[in-house]
């Protein structure tokens, strides 16, 4: 009886949050030219529009070349902060794990604000991209560092011991010991990271470049003057998008972390 | 084969005293030995030292008369068993066997023929795909050990591989690495805390305590002849009995059982003499003996303890097989032949 009512209140809370989702997806199909729901008529036409746009297809561009750049850093940089923390860190770990979460726990527009005066101060500034990659490398940071310190906490060092002991040197032993046990950690910090960049907003409307708008900017400039189904179709991409994204990836690497 | 000497080995971690003081020992090639002893008396960091993962504060680790003290683990040559195996998780039993083939550069035909040979040795050919997760802990204790010599290393060393086993595995355990052991002829150095372990399998005991060797010999000589309370009591049940001297046998110290010959200390001191359970016999009462009373009976099948209290008041444990169905406040008769009493050496 009590769980019954318990997984009705689930359920309850769950379609409150996810309705709006739904909502989104099912007004892109409208045919009407407003962004109305339930959809007047159901239509592609605003995707053929957005196909059209080519506001819209650069930033959708952009957001995905941000993305990526910004996770190959990240997953880089990220890694390297976990084994720091991990294996060496000693006294100075739980310091080095709130310095790496940090971008999480301040305020989004602080960091960017920040950001903004130092690349102006370092004379660097927002004439190039290279502002907008720092603050999204920044953002993603912390999810790879998550994810890479789970599954070396994870790690035996025992494992590298007996590589050493069977004549590996450091390079191979990471190489080939390390590294494919935390894999599922680099490509699981990797995904958020990649997820994480194609939404950040704050960061990126204060550091974008003249012309480089990420798509949630695009979308957020369009809605201020438009109101059509077109960003409902928008919207539904890229939420397509990001699971696509995830399920690939699942397929392809996914698969060979199940093994063990 | 390798002769492995230590010569007045230690390691200091900063600022402590030393884990490992000074310790001088001989391994002949091809020997088993076990570095016996309780948790914190350093016998692992000695087997850590041996296999290059610690550096050596200062003495030598001599292969062969050559130092390897400064040679870093990984060219050092060492077949390496952990407690809790440390086979590569992503590999397969093959390709945990063939790591350290790889690293040495052998050619792959080679490393089929070698990894094939140490499957059948180790029993496994039927495993070799599976992964460790997939494998039994026997299994995968013989996987390790497998690893660990298809490199034909210049020893052995294995790090407390039976602990986390259950009881009837661990004894399967121990027949099936000695066997191996003196099959490959491979200088092995063994390191446990449990007395039976290192009792049945080794060719040399090494008892430490304290970053020290207490005592080092066969097993019936540590058992047999232990110097001291400390390793008597360590590798087995023991009767402690602080003596007199004997004021009517001049070089005797007075027992239960009678004089007992000792080398005597100064006048009015006494000795300590250590007495195996097992070497007393018990009899009924009115069989000539030294008197006692039973006060506790353990019965366990083909072995009994008996806990006795002589008429002065001290007490000892005495373990025979069942021959006389005897009771708790039974009187008895005790005999022993005086042979078997060891003096022991004043621990300071």
């Amino acid at each position: 009886m009590g769980r019954n009512v318990l997984n009705i209140y689930c359920l309850a809370v769950y379609t409150f949050l996810l309705a709006p989702i739904f909502v989104v997806v099912g007004a892109s199909f409208n045919a009407g030219e407003f962004l109305t729901f339930p959809p007047q008529g159901l239509s592609l036409r605003w995707y053929f529009t957005f196909f059209e746009n080519e506001v819209f297809l650069r930033a959708i561009g952009t957001s995905l070349w941000i993305a990526a750049v910004a996770t190959f850093f990240s997953v880089i940089i990220g890694t390297m902060a976990a084994i720091h923390y991990v294996n060496f860190a000693g006294r100075y770990k739980e310091a080095v794990r709130v310095a790496a979460l940090s971008p999480l726990l301040l305020p989004e527009i602080l960091t960017a604000i920040a950001l903004l005066f130092f690349l102006y101060d370092i004379g660097i500034g927002t004439t190039t991209m290279f502002g907008l990659l720092v603050g999204h490398v920044l953002m993603t940071l912390p999810f790879v560092f998550m994810n890479v310190s789970a599954s070396l906490e994870a790690y035996d060092t025992d494992w590298s011991m007996a590589a050493r002991s069977l004549g590996a040197r450091p390079f191979t032993r990471f190489r080939r010991i390390m590294l494919p046990l935390i894999k599922p950690g680099m490509i699981g910090g990797a995904l958020f990271s990649f997820v994480i960049s194609f939404d950040i907003f704050t960061i990126s409307l204060l550091l974008k470049s003249i012309g480089t708008a990420t798509l949630p900017i695009q979308l957020f400039d369009y809605l201020k003057t438009n109101y059509t189904p077109e960003a409902a179709a928008v919207s539904t991409l890229s939420i397509v998008a990001t699971i696509t994204v995830v399920v690939i990836v699942e397929k392809v690497i996914g698969l060979k972390m199940h093994k063990f | 084969m390798t002769e492995v000497r230590l010569n007045r080995l230690t390691k200091i971690y900063s600022g402590g005293k030393p884990a490992v003081d000074s310790i001088t020992l001989d391994i002949p090639s091809g020997q088993f030995v076990s570095l016996l002893g309780p948790s914190g008396c350093g016998k692992t960091t000695t087997l850590k030292m041996l296999a290059g993962f610690e550096d050596v504060t200062s003495g030598e680790i001599a292969f062969d008369g050559e130092d390897v003290g400064r040679v870093p683990a990984e060219d050092r040559d060492i077949g390496m068993v952990f407690q809790n195996y440390a086979l590569f998780p992503h590999m397969t039993v093959q390709q945990n066997l063939a790591f350290g083939l790889e690293m040495r550069k052998v050619s792959k035909a080679e490393i089929k023929r070698r990894v094939q040979a140490t499957l059948e040795m180790v029993q496994l050919d039927h495993l070799a795909d599976r992964y460790p997760a997939q494998l039994s802990g026997g299994q995968q204790q013989r996987v390790a050990i497998g690893r660990a010599l298809t490199i034909e290393p210049r020893i052995l060393l294995l790090d407390e591989p039976l602990a986390n086993l259950d009881a009837k595995l661990r004894e399967e355990m121990r027949v099936f690495i000695r066997d191996l052991q003196k099959r490959v002829g491979i200088t092995t150095v063994y390191v446990t805390h449990d007395q039976a372990e290192a009792m049945t399998m080794s060719d040399l005991v090494v008892v430490m305590f304290d970053g020290h060797i207490a005592q080092a010999g066969a097993p019936r000589e540590i058992y047999e002849t232990p110097k001291t309370a400390k390793v008597a009591g360590f590798v087995g049940q023991v009767n402690l009995i602080e003596a007199p001297m004997d004021p009517a046998t001049p070089g005797h110290a007075a027992t239960p059982f009678g004089p007992v010959p000792v080398t005597a200390p100064g006048v009015g001191e006494t000795v300590t003499l250590a007495l195996r359970p097992e070497a007393i016999d018990i009899a009924p009462a009115g069989v000539p003996g030294t008197p006692a009373t039973i006060e506790r009976v353990q019965y366990s099948g083909a072995i009994v303890d008996y806990t006795l209290r002589f008429a002065d008041g001290t007490a000892m444990e005495v373990k025979t097989i069942p021959r006389h169905p005897f009771a708790t406040g039974d009187a008895v008769s005790l005999s022993v032949d005086l042979a078997r009493f060891r003096q022991l050496e004043r621990e300071y």
